[in-house]
């Protein structure tokens, strides 16, 4: 079949016309001869061969035009790589798992750093920051400086803010369900260009206006996707609202990581949120900001435009405004504070995956190496029959590049599954985050593009050393190539590398371990063991502050009632929830700017708490049922304690809440309060009785129930106590404070688990690599062997040399990759829990376990090399 | 006929290239004729076999061709050996001597004692 026949007409021209001149020329001396020009022509020809015999011959030899070629090179490498179905395969598998790691990584990038926003043209949608001088970065606005920046940024074509999260409950329909969503100003949806899936966004004149946008979830999962709803009314939290749009399926919230399923103008959050801040305070930072630059405005005018504001603020609200500066980033991307710990984490992953990559790319370099020497018969027939070295080179690295993309489409599969699973992983966080990952079309992309490279680099080494055969010795069935004596050869310095990167990986790995290790050793400060938690938000469902505080003692009354149940208490956010409102306390009186200040967490409970918790009380008091009018008292941590009083007796002690007085009644040990990792923060527990009218809680309450059998089998009772109060009412968060303490556990756990996975791997291959190259010596040298033994050489000097050999190669190996490893577990600090990333322990037994696993690769072979029959060596080869 | 050789694997490149070194710049037809001649008539050079070869040696780059004209003003093409041609000619050269020398010891074991 000629694919393309017309492509080279002039090279057929060529040899029809060199042939007829060479006929002319046989003619005209059979002529000078004495024949006649007929039998001369007939001779002619027949000492030619035929013109046509010729010409196809010819054709044959200059080969195909490309296309074709192509195809019949595709089609050859194919059955080459069938025919060699175990190297095949090993192959493809440790490209896979590289591929599949690499892939895997990358959509976790794609994800997180490169993907933007889900907006209209996300490169001119910017996300505003404030941020004090001296301050960590960085900061929400406050209305009237939201409102400055719109009124006099000309850069913008629009400047839209948002309340970032606020909780109703949904009612109707099936049973009554907490969801999160946002308030933004009426505009947010113009400037964020969101095309609507259904309806409209809101108008200028919406602000204090009962309407919302639903998320398409939302309005799939509860309304069933009916198209009806539009201009129709829902229930929010007990407030009829209209609904005029949905939003686009794709779109969680503008930084990518909260999930919100419902908006509402700005104006109706005091219907979702209490204590707000006023709006005309400059210095309650409450808002996120989002700006559209206007077209053609660089991002340095944008700058310079911003600075001039900040200044023109700080000249005209000293008090306040001084010291503020504002920054921008593009709309979606990482929050600013957390940025630099997510880039760090994630090229820490990127470096171990190319790690691995690299060391299943060599242990297939190997593998394609010495199935290139074996083949070397098979080049030299196939030159002597006319091809070419550029057309051999050209077959084997075709071989290794559909072996690249055989692995990476494996690859892509293991990732699907692995992206799923990590998706799958709760975080311990009390708002709803969307931590989705897949595998994206740029992800896709980029397993392509490293498949192609991974597929050409492993073909270049077989590609030279296959396609220059001695041709006349190779074809003998000697193999011409190995070089006997060369001491450093190409396999020798990849396995090299395999080892040392196979430490380099091990280590990080162990640190990993170790760390989590560590971090199950933390005292949380509070026993978990049989304890239940459920969670619920009377507000809203309408309930006044003095029928929710009614409600949760009903409860709890009745969770204590419960067989089985030996206390129940009430909390606000159970501990170790990944985040927490906290504030600035200062000594009652010295409250001026130079007076000792701690940050503490708040938290709101009710008398027995520390009991059930077994959280010891180091001094003073637990709370009693303290009259909600009465002065305000409040038990501390120790670290409070110390930071505030340092070392004097705090009970009694009167400390201010910009304004708000608390006594401290008692105090109790240091607990974790947000992270398991966290260094330990101040806490400062409020009574709840107290706390529930003036200042209730926007998480909900947390009801916590003890018993000294299974906590689990108490879900069910209590569950039934909330309905039996009302119906209505949504429950949300039940679980066992030990799943509760487990899901917080996510940081060290995954990271355990993705560098375990990581690392496993890595060593398995590494150790495939060098248990290769040793039983290949091995099987090169068998008539070396051979020689030796028939010479008088015994079989524990060959077992010796060979075993030498091996672990040569890996005493180069450490003693490269050790420092290696030692300059990258830097790092890996950040991440790290209680153990240093020099850690003795990981630093002694990876080289150990990893001589150990070299050791037992290098003496199989090294059995087998013992056990060659002299006589049978020497006549086999 | 009988009693001519064939031309063996491999023998036809190593001919086509010393001819070329000794006689220069050639067409097809010549370096067939001179090939036979230079063998003392013993080898049966099926002409045809001689262009696929050429061809090959060309894409080797070994040697290059140029249309031209014969001294019967005739248009031929002609070829001519390059630098890598040379180079290449040493070597097999070389390599082919050895071969035979070795050969003649085993075929004439007498010469030796």
């Amino acid at each position: 079949m000629r694919v393309v026949n017309t492509l080279r007409p002039a090279q057929d021209e060529d040899i029809g016309d060199e042939l007829e001149s060479h006929l002319a020329m046989d003619i005209e001396r059979g002529v000078r001869n004495g024949l006649s020009p007929e039998e001369a022509r007939r001779q002619a020809l027949i000492r030619l061969g035929g013109m046509e015999q010729v010409r196809n011959a010819y054709r044959e030899r200059r080969g195909l035009p490309w296309p074709e070629s192509l195809l019949r090179d595709l089609h050859y490498s194919f059955r080459s790589l069938a025919r060699h179905r175990s190297v095949t395969a090993i192959a493809i598998l440790s490209i896979s798992l590289g591929i599949g790691s690499n892939t895997t990584i990358f959509s976790l990038a794609s994800r997180f750093v490169l993907r933007p926003a889900p907006v209209g043209d996300p490169s001119t949608l910017l996300s505003l920051h404030t941020l004090h001088d001296g301050d960590q970065c960085c900061n929400e606005f406050p209305w009237p400086v939201y409102s400055d920046v719109r009124q006099q940024a000309g850069v913008f074509s629009g400047v839209a803010a948002y309340y970032d999260l606020i909780p109703a409950s949904i009612s109707g329909g099936t049973e009554p369900e907490r969801v999160w969503g946002q308030s933004v100003t009426p505009n947010f949806f113009r400037v964020a260009e969101l095309p609507m899936v259904l309806g409209s966004g809101f108008s200028d004149g919406d602000d204090k206006t009962p309407v919302v946008v639903l998320s398409e979830r939302l309005w799939r999962r509860r309304f069933n996707s009916d198209k009806g709803i539009i201009g129709g009314s829902i229930n929010l939290s007990g407030h009829p609202y209209t609904v005029t749009g949905i939003a686009p399926a794709a779109f969680h919230s503008i930084d990518q990581i909260l999930n919100a399923e419902f908006w509402v103008p700005l104006g109706m959050t005091p219907q979702f949120a209490v204590s707000l801040p006023p709006h005309d305070a400059r210095d309650y930072h409450w808002l996120s900001v989002i700006a559209r630059v206007a077209p053609g405005v660089t991002r340095k005018q944008v700058a310079a435009e911003l600075d001039t504001i900040a200044q023109r603020l700080a000249a005209a609200y000293p008090a306040t405004d001084k010291g503020n500066r504002f920054l921008f980033d593009q709309a979606g991307s990482l929050p600013p504070r957390d940025r630099g710990t997510a880039l760090l984490f994630l090229a820490a992953l990127s470096i171990v995956v190319l790690l691995l990559l690299a060391i299943a790319g060599f242990n297939v370099a190997n593998l394609l190496f010495a199935q290139a020497l074996n083949r070397q018969r098979e080049m030299a027939i196939r030159l002597a029959v006319g091809a070419t070295r550029a057309r051999l080179r050209r077959l084997l690295i075709i071989e290794s590049l559909m072996l690249g993309l055989a692995g990476g489409l494996a690859g892509v599969l293991l990732s699907l599954w692995s992206t799923d699973a990590l998706s799958s992983l709760q975080l311990p966080a009390p708002v709803p985050l969307n931590m989705r990952v897949s595998v994206d079309g740029r992800t896709l992309l980029y397993s392509f593009l490293i498949s192609l490279i991974s597929g050409f680099l492993l073909g270049l080494a077989p590609a030279w050393a296959a396609s220059r055969p001695r041709v006349a010795n190779a074809l003998k069935g000697d193999v011409a190539f190995t070089g006997g004596g060369r001491r450093i050869s190409v396999r020798n310095l990849l396995v090299v590398a395999q080892v040392a990167m196979a430490l380099i990986l091990l280590s990080i790995t162990g640190l990993f371990l170790r760390s989590l290790e560590s971090a199950s050793q933390i005292d949380l400060g509070f026993q978990s063991r049989g304890l239940l938690l459920l969670s619920v938000d009377p507000r809203l469902n309408g309930y006044s502050p003095a029928k929710t505080g009614a409600f949760l003692e009903q409860l709890r009354e009745r969770a204590a009632a419960l067989p089985g149940v030996d206390a129940a208490v009430l909390t606000d956010v159970a501990l170790l929830s990944g985040g927490n409102r906290s504030e600035g306390f200062t000594v009652a009186g010295h409250s001026g700017e130079k007076d000792p200040t701690v940050l503490a967490d708040l938290y709101m409970v009710t008398p027995g708490y520390f009991n059930a918790l077994q959280t010891p009380l180091v001094a003073g008091r637990d709370f009693s049922h303290d009259s909600a009018g009465g002065p305000r008292v409040a038990v501390v941590n120790k670290a409070f304690a110390d930071r505030l009083f340092a070392g004097a007796n705090p009970i009694g002690q009167r400390i201010d809440d910009n304004g708000l007085i608390y006594q401290i009644i008692g105090v109790v040990g240091n607990a974790k309060s947000r992270t398991v990792g966290e260094d330990t923060r101040a806490i400062l527990y409020r009574s709840l009785d107290q706390s529930i009218a003036n200042d209730p809680s926007m998480m909900g309450y947390t009801l916590v129930v003890h018993t000294p059998g299974d906590p689990a089998t108490l879900a069910q009772p209590v569950m039934r106590q909330v309905h039996a109060l009302d119906s209505s009412m949504a429950i949300y968060n039940v679980e066992t404070m030990k799943q509760h303490v487990r899901a917080a556990y996510i940081l060290p756990r995954v990271a355990a688990m993705l560098f375990g996975v990581f690392g496993g791997i890595g060593l398995i291959l590494a150790t495939v690599g060098l248990y290769g190259v040793m039983s290949f010596t091995v099987s090169r040298r068998t008539r070396e062997i051979g020689i030796r033994m028939a010479m008088g050489a015994r079989r524990s000097t060959v077992l010796q040399l060979v075993l030498r050999r091996g672990m040569a190669l890996t005493f180069v190996a450490l003693a490269l990759g050790w420092p290696a490893a030692w300059m990258l577990a830097k790092i890996a600090s950040a991440f790290l829990y209680g153990i240093s990333p020099h850690d003795a322990l990981t630093f002694t037994a990876v080289p150990v376990i990893l001589f150990c696993v070299a050791l037992v690769a290098a003496w199989l072979p090294a059995r087998r090399a013992a056990a060659v029959n002299p006589t049978e060596a020497l006549r086999t080869d | 006929m009988g009693d001519k050789a064939d031309v063996w694997q491999g023998t036809l490149a190593l001919m086509v290239l010393r001819t070329l070194e000794t006689m220069g710049p050639q067409h097809g037809y010549g370096l067939a004729r001179r090939i036979e001649q230079t063998s003392g008539d013993h080898l049966a050079l099926n002409y045809g076999t001689l262009y696929p070869a050429l061809l090959k040696l060309e894409q080797e780059g070994y040697i290059r061709s140029q249309w031209g004209t014969s001294e019967n003003n005739r248009r031929a093409k002609f070829y001519e050996l390059t630098k890598a041609g040379q180079r290449y000619l040493r070597k097999a050269a070389r390599e082919w001597e050895l071969t035979t020398e070795i050969l003649a010891r085993f075929l004439h074991p007498a010469e030796e004692a």
